[in-house]
């Protein structure tokens, strides 16, 4: 098909994935025009990244396909993308930390002579003209292992500028950067924009969005759930789309649920004073029994990094932690985990689940004393554990020996819930846990967790989505930039506050 | 002195210098020119093997076939100047052709067959052997196993230089008489050397191993960079083939037995990173030279074989945690530059 | 069955993976048998047995090694090492017998833990340390008892291990079948085992869910080097000599093999010794088979490399389309 002013520079028609029976993505169409910025927004698990993935030619998808003028690409393969002029700046490093920046922003591409002798002066003047251009300051010589994340995040960004590219995708490009970072970056946008490049913005920070983006995407549960210009939208609206009427509702209804904040006033965690340099900074914040607070802020609060501070599995400066009042000193998550706490992780595949193990074996290697006597496996007793956590949590299929592997999002994420609810912790400390899950998985967690701080638990949970973390606290910790800024008791804070302030209103 | 640290392997370099100062007072008999001969004609093949050793280590893999290998190649020519009569010229082309297709196999049994480079080339260690018994000239035709090979192509393989003659600097000092084959492996030190720091398959290697995933994304074509990798290793196995029957005159099917593990020891000892994506040349040719000279070092100065089979051992070990200790304090300055991710398993 | 079955549930594609070593082993022993029915024999069988078991004891202990991701390469020379030991203990009068060999298992146990040390808390490479190690201990059992062979004369209690006969069959089939007994139990009973399976399939996970990942680790190499210990043991005692050259190179690779086609994959995870010992059967039968057909050496070793690789190409293809 001829290229006509009518045909739009990427278009997207019918693009689904499947992994197994879960679909990440269905049935999603876009269109992006030449020099258009069109922002792309939705919660944890919305099927952003996957979406992403499958522009970039990471993975296939199981249906649809991407058109550029018109002409279709091929499915799955990088090395196409790449020359149809598609770039992207990714989330998680895509450099190789052993070599210097130079020859990562020409990854793979580096401009050669002949017999494939490196051309040094080409590849230096262009990266030169490029650093000018963009005003990233940057050591060209310098490993990339070397280097802050910050200035890593830089290098990523000059690797995608340097394709030329006439479609540039960005996914949540500014979680590790400052504010006049930011500030360069957008400044770029304008020009690629000038250049009639095509852009497409995947940020939580919905200001963001607002400021640079022409147009809008709203993707919730794998389908775009809105599409137009940033003109045609009010934020209260989008954040309401992101997250989804039927929850809406379903939360609305969660508003009138009882709140406990404070709990049973009983103190059981008490964080005083907590620093590590560079990540987060005087962290202080009580917890109590019976009551689920919620620490609500962006990625690159760096909450993830308090809590594996205070679980043991990573160390913090300064500060101290009190445990029922008293001191403590925890070394490891063993050492936690014999204090009564609990962690359950925000990537659930990385760190919480043993894939190619059974859920009864899932669900018994945190409380493992439990099934076992004098060293020896009590099948017997761990099957029916199993069975138990299966029928509360509402696992599906209700197979104690099924691999974890093979189980959908929100089931693994239900396993691994549920290792750490066999623990029985007086403290249990929820990183992400609703992320890739789906929205009947969620409501069922959002049940699970309540009953357990009725319970008596002390429930803490971070989490990204504003309207989980509106639906769920009873109190509400605001974290940005490794500060807590605030901290609210549920229902002395709307949404839209929580939304400004998160977003470093302050 | 940021320049001063860019030079690769300095620490190893001192390393070796003091350590073949330390030799040479441990024992007179070390620092001459013959002991240097010695050192040069015994190991300059083990250089070249760790050298090939390293390019797929430097992919995340290993080849551990590479000492079968070399008895493959060994073979190839021993039966193709003994039993055919074929002259070296051909011979030699043609042994190293055998030795870089087996390397092409391995890279296919990895790339396509999708295996573990441990378990691929555990595979071919097992085949080629067995097919240097299958082809055995010595099995086939018993008597050739006593005479030598004669060819002069062959043998000139085996030529010492007079450098200290040629350039008058043996009035200075007893200079050693320098082999051809350290020659052949400086050829390969810098060959290497400018593929990896200067052409884009240099690169290529280094991504691959260093991010495979982000060498996908980069349209970097992976499967046939790993094959390439390979291929090179097995090259490199057919030069340390022939220099070894040049000196020998003749090929055993036991030839090479346990260089793999040498080999590997050395591209360790030079820095070469089994993570993959980080090593140089220079490095594993240092790490197999420095080797030699523990080894012969260690005979001039009255110690055992098995004492240097314990020393050895422990400087491999010694060499890994080193660079363990460096690029753990490389990632606690980066970690103090940044906000560190999730810091890994204590 | 379920020892065999694991998780496998009733899908055929599942079924076959579980049982697609089994039944290779059962048709390859048919195939041997209709060519040379001579292989059948009880002396060819028991013969089998008897070979494979210095390899198959330390292919159990290997099992859980490559099941935490690890490898131990320095298991020949342990072999040789604690051969030695034993021989040297048993030159001490009045020494006996028992105190001998536990001497030779301890030696191996040294090993084990200087290898768990190096790799669990000091966080180096297995391959390495262990390719280390395998110098390190060849020099030791050298320097320590040169390469000569040592007759081991006058001890029967001691050769009695390789070479006595109880109930009609070898003494150290016995041993064999006790320690593979016991060592089934272990991998699918103790909670030692699924911790190990679990640290090999997520290391981090593991650690996370407050397990001692560095001691479970280390214990792997200790009873890897203890079985090695305990083949080198048997082995000394059978052929009545000790010496610092037995468990040549290659031994390892023969042991890693073994671990390998049982279906245990190299990256870590499940594994299951009893599916390892199907792997030294099969070896063990392949290896007596094509010798029994005179089949010559080169083409043995061609064999046995193209067994590994087709036996992983396929289980390979198969967890693959598992996985969708």
């Amino acid at each position: 098909m001829p290229a006509s002013p009518e045909t739009p520079l990427l278009q997207a028609r019918g693009l689904t994935k499947r992994f197994g029976s879960f679909a990440a993505l269905s049935d999603v169409d876009f269109v992006l025009e030449p020099g258009e910025v069109r922002g792309l927004v939705g919660s944890n698990g919305a099927g952003k990244s996957t979406l992403v993935k499958i522009l970039t030619g990471a993975h296939a998808p199981s249906k649809g396909q991407v058109f550029l003028r018109g002409t279709p690409l091929p499915a799955g393969a990088p090395l196409e993308m790449l020359e149809a002029g598609i770039a992207c700046i990714y989330q998680h490093s895509s450099l190789v930390p052993s070599l210097p920046v130079l020859d990562n922003v020409f990854l793979g591409r580096q401009p050669t002579r002949r017999l494939g002798f490196i051309d040094r002066r080409t590849q230096r003047e262009r990266a030169e003209r490029l650093i000018a251009e963009h005003g990233i300051e940057v050591d060209l010589g310098a490993l990339v292992g070397n280097l802050s994340t910050v200035k890593q995040k830089e290098v990523e960004i000059l690797k995608a500028l340097a394709l030329n590219a006439r479609i540039i995708l960005m996914d949540e490009p500014t979680a590790w950067l400052s504010r006049s970072e930011v500030t360069k970056l957008h400044r770029t946008i304008r020009r690629l924009k000038s250049q009639d490049v095509g852009v497409l913005y995947i940020s939580h920070v919905l200001d963001e969005v607002f400021q640079v983006c022409d147009s809008v995407m709203i993707m919730r549960d794998g389908r775009v759930v809105w599409n137009g210009l940033v003109s045609e939208i009010e934020r209260q609206r989008l954040v309401d789309l992101m997250v989804g009427e039927k929850l809406g509702a379903a939360s609305r209804a969660a508003t009138h649920q009882e709140r406990k904040p404070g709990g049973t006033g009983e103190v059981r965690l008490s964080c005083k004073d907590l620093t590590r340099r560079n990540l987060f900074t005087g962290v202080s914040f009580d917890l109590h029994a019976g009551e689920i607070l919620c620490v609500a802020g962006l990625i690159g609060a760096k909450r993830s990094e308090l809590v594996h501070s205070i679980f043991g599995s990573d160390r913090f400066d300064s500060g101290t932690l009190e445990l029922n009042g008293a001191p403590i000193r925890i070394h490891a998550p063993g050492g936690a985990i014999a204090s009564g706490l609990g962690l359950v992780p925000e990537d659930r595949h990385r760190d919480g689940l043993f894939l190619a193990h059974s859920v009864a074996e899932n669900l018994s290697m945190v409380a493992l004393n439990k099934v076992s006597r004098l060293g020896l496996l009590r099948r017997a007793e761990m099957n029916g554990a199993a069975s138990r956590q299966i029928e509360r949590l509402g696992i599906v299929p209700q197979d104690a020996s099924r691999i974890v592997g093979r189980l959908s999002g929100g089931n693994q994420q239900k396993v691994m819930i549920g290792k750490w609810l066999e623990a029985e912790p007086k403290i249990l400390i929820l990183d992400e846990p609703t992320v890739g899950v789906d929205v009947g998985a969620k409501a069922e967690i959002y049940t699970i967790l309540r009953r357990l701080r009725d319970q008596g638990t002390a429930v803490l949970v971070i989490s990204s989505d504003i309207e989980e973390v509106m639906t769920l606290s009873d109190r509400i910790a605001v974290m940005v930039s490794g500060r807590i800024l605030s901290i609210h008791d549920a229902g002395t804070i709307t949404q839209d506050e929580l939304v400004a302030r998160i977003g470093g209103a302050a | 002195m940021a320049r001063l640290r860019r030079l690769p392997n300095l620490p190893l370099a001192l390393f070796f210098v003091a350590l073949y100062v330390a030799f040479s007072l441990l024992s007179p008999r070390f620092n001459n020119a013959t002991n240097i001969e010695n050192i040069l004609s015994g190991y300059s093949f083990m250089a070249i093997l760790a050298i090939g050793e390293s390019l797929p280590i430097l992919t995340r893999g290993i080849d551990l076939s590479v000492g079968s290998t070399v008895a493959l190649g060994g073979m190839i020519l021993f039966d193709l100047s003994m039993i055919l009569g074929l002259p070296g010229y051909i011979a030699v082309p043609a042994a190293i052709l055998a030795t870089t297709l087996a390397g092409v196999v391995n890279g296919l049994l990895i790339t396509r067959l999708r295996l573990q480079p441990f378990v691929a080339t555990l595979a071919t260690l097992a085949a080629y052997r067995g097919s240097v018994y299958a082809i055995s000239g010595r099995q086939l035709y018993p008597e050739l196993g006593t005479k030598a090979i004669r060819d002069p192509w062959l043998l000139g393989v085996e030529t010492y230089f007079d450098v200290g003659g040629a350039t008058h600097l043996d009035r200075l000092f007893g200079f050693p008489f320098i082999p051809l084959s350290f020659f052949m492996m400086l050829a390969v030190l810098v060959a290497t050397q400018i593929v990896l720091s200067r052409t884009r398959f240099g690169l290529d290697l280094k991504t691959v191993g260093g991010n495979p995933e982000a060498a996908r994304l980069a349209g970097i074509r992976v499967d046939r960079t790993i094959v390439a990798a390979y291929a090179l290793s097995g090259f490199c196995a057919g030069l340390a083939a022939v220099i070894l029957v040049a000196r020998m005159t003749t090929s055993t099917e036991a030839l090479g037995t346990g260089m793999e593990l040498t080999a590997i020891s050395a591209a360790v000892i030079g820095g070469v990173s089994l993570q993959g994506g980080v090593g140089s040349a220079s490095g594993p040719a240092l790490g197999a030279f420095l080797l030699g000279v523990i080894l012969i070092g260690l005979t001039l100065a009255g110690f055992s074989q098995y004492v240097q089979q314990i020393i050895t051992g422990t400087i491999l070990i010694g060499a890994v945690w080193y660079d363990r200790v460096l690029s753990q304090r490389r990632r606690r300055v980066a970690e103090r530059l940044q906000g560190g991710e999730h810091a890994s398993i204590a | 069955m379920r020892i065999l079955i694991g998780n496998a549930s009733l899908d055929p594609r599942r079924f076959l993976a579980a049982y697609a070593l089994p039944i290779a082993l059962v048709l390859v022993a048919a195939s041997f048998a209709v060519a040379q029915p001579a292989f059948l024999s009880v002396g060819n069988l028991t013969g089998i047995v008897h070979r494979v078991t210095t390899t198959g004891i330390m292919a159990i202990g290997m099992t859980f090694v490559i099941m935490t991701g690890g490898i131990d390469l320095s298991v020949g020379p342990v072999m040789a090492l604690s051969g030695l030991v034993a021989y040297f203990a048993l030159q001490a009068p009045g020494l006996p017998t028992g105190a001998a060999v536990l001497a030779g298992l301890l030696a191996g146990m040294l090993v084990g833990a200087i290898n768990g040390l190096a790799i669990s808390f000091l966080r180096l490479p297995p391959i390495i340390v262990t390719l280390g190690m395998l110098s390190i201990v060849r020099g030791v059992a050298l320097t320590l008892g040169g390469p000569e062979l040592h007759q081991i004369n006058g001890q029967p209690s001691y050769t009695f291990i390789g070479t006595g006969f109880l109930l009609g069959l070898p003494f150290s089939i016995w041993i064999f079948a006790a320690v593979a007994l016991v060592m089934i139990f272990v991998q699918v009973k103790t909670t030692f085992s699924l911790q190990i399976a679990t640290i090999g399939d997520n290391e981090r996970a593991a650690y996370l869910s407050g397990r001692r990942v560095r001691l479970v680790k280390a214990m792997s190499y200790v009873l890897c080097s203890l079985t090695a210990a305990a083949a080198g043991i048997i082995e000394s005692s059978q052929v009545y000599t000790a010496s610092a050259t037995f468990g040549e190179f290659g031994t390892e690779l023969d042991v890693i093999a073994a671990v390998v086609l049982g279906g245990t994959s190299l990256l870590g995870g499940r594994g299951s010794v009893a599916r390892t010992l199907v792997g030294v059967l099969f070896l063990g039968v392949v290896n007596n088979g094509l010798n029994i057909l005179n089949v010559p050496i080169d083409v043995q070793l061609i064999v046995k490399g193209a067994i590994i690789v087709i036996a992983l190409a396929f289980s390979e293809r198969v967890a693959a389309r598992n996985q969708t």
